[in-house]
C-alpha cells in the first residue's frame, strides 16, 4: 500500500488465458459485468491484458489472477502473473482440496483403508452376487 | 405490455439499487463456483440469479466472476487488494443466507454507508439553482413563492419593461 501501484486502474484482476504464444508474457482475457443501460441487464465485457510470466507456466485455458506492476514492463504488459487459480486439466477443490473435474471428484473420497473385515466380508459377498446374477443370463 | 423474461424484476431500477452489499474499498474481485444441478447448489444459484446484480450495481467497480460446474462444491471467493483471498462455502446455504453472510464478512456498515451519504449530501447545497447535473431548480421562477414563470403566467403590468420605460417617460 505504501509502494505507489502503477498507472493502472485494475490492481488486481482473474481471466482466462487465451493465449501463450509470445515469450514469458501471456495473453489474458478478463470479463466484466456491464449494465447495458436499456434493458438493465448485465452482460460479460471482455477485455484482453498482456500478463509476464516468467517461468512460462500458463497452458491456454487456465483460470489466472493477476497483479497490477508497480510500472509498466513494455508498451502493452502491466500486469504480472500472481497466481494460478484453476489450472485447465487438474482443478483442485479449493473446499477438500482433491482434484476434481466438472461436478465429481477424481479421487475416492471415502476412507477405503479403514474398512473393518466385517465390512470387507460384507461387500465380498455382495460382489459375489452381482457375479451369479450376470451369469444367470 | 408485461416485461420480458423469467423474473423482469430483477431488471428493475428499484430492485438493483435495494442490494445492501456494498463491500469495502479492499475487495477488488468476486469469483462464484456454482453447478448447474444438483440441491447443494441451489442457494448459489439463486444467489446467482438474484443477488449478483443487486452487488454488481452497487459495486460498479469489483469484478465478478461466474463458474459453472467447475468443481462439485459452490463457494465464493474474495479477491483482497493485500493479496489476501477469503473463501466462503455455500454448499447447503439459501441465497439470503450468502448475502447475509458476506455482507457481516466484507460489506460496508450501516453507519459508514450513512456517513459517506451524509458526505455527499454536504457537496451540494438544496437551495442554490442552476444547470439540472448540479442543482435541484433550474431557475428562480421554479422556487415556491418567488415570480412564477413569465412563460405560463403574465407578468403583472409594472414589472414589465415598457410600463416601466412608459412611467419614466411621462414622468
Amino acid at each position: 500500500m505504501s509502494v505507489p501501484r502503477g498507472a493502472v486502474h485494475a490492481k488486481w484482476i482473474v481471466g482466462k488465458v487465451i493465449g501463450t504464444k509470445m515469450q514469458k508474457t501471456a495473453k489474458v482475457r478478463v470479463t466484466r459485468l456491464v449494465l447495458d443501460p436499456y434493458l438493465l441487464k448485465f452482460f460479460n465485457k471482455r477485455k484482453t491484458y498482456f500478463a509476464h510470466d516468467p517461468l512460462q507456466q500458463c497452458v491456454v485455458g487456465d483460470i489466472v489472477l493477476l497483479k497490477a506492476l508497480p510500472e509498466r514492463r513494455g508498451k502493452h504488459v502491466k500486469h504480472e502473473l500472481a497466481e494460478i487459480v484453476f489450472k485447465v486439466g487438474n482443478v483442485i477443490d479449493p473446499i477438500t482440496g482433491k482434484p476434481c473435474a466438472g461436478t465429481r471428484f477424481l479421487e475416492n473420497l471415502s476412507d477405503s483403508e479403514n474398512l473393518t473385515e466385517a465390512d470387507t466380508t460384507y461387500l465380498s459377498e455382495k460382489l459375489q452376487e452381482l457375479k451369479v446374477c450376470s451369469t444367470d443370463k | 405490455m408485461p416485461m420480458k423474461g423469467r423474473f423482469p424484476v430483477r431488471r428493475t431500477l428499484q430492485y438493483l439499487s435495494q442490494g445492501d452489499v456494498v463491500f469495502k474499498s479492499s475487495v477488488k474481485v468476486m469469483t462464484v463456483n456454482y453447478n448447474t444441478a444438483g440441491e447443494l447448489s441451489e442457494g448459489a444459484r439463486k444467489f446467482v440469479f438474484f443477488n449478483i446484480p443487486q452487488i454488481q450495481y452497487r459495486n460498479p467497480w469489483v469484478q465478478i466472476m461466474l463458474f459453472r460446474n467447475m468443481t462439485p462444491s459452490p463457494f465464493l471467493r474474495f479477491y483482497l487488494d493485500s493479496g489476501e483471498q477469503v473463501l466462503v462455502d455455500v454448499e447447503d446455504k439459501t441465497n439470503k443466507e450468502i448475502t447475509e453472510h458476506i455482507k457481516k464478512i466484507l460489506g460496508k456498515s450501516k453507519e459508514m454507508l450513512e456517513k459517506e451519504e451524509r458526505e455527499r449530501k454536504k457537496l451540494s447545497h438544496p437551495a442554490t439553482f442552476g444547470p439540472k447535473k448540479y442543482h435541484l431548480r433550474e431557475c428562480m421562477c421554479e422556487i415556491e413563492g418567488q415570480v412564477p414563470c413569465p412563460a405560463f403566467v403574465p407578468l403583472p403590468k409594472e414589472m414589465r419593461g415598457k410600463y416601466k420605460a412608459a412611467m419614466k417617460n411621462e414622468a
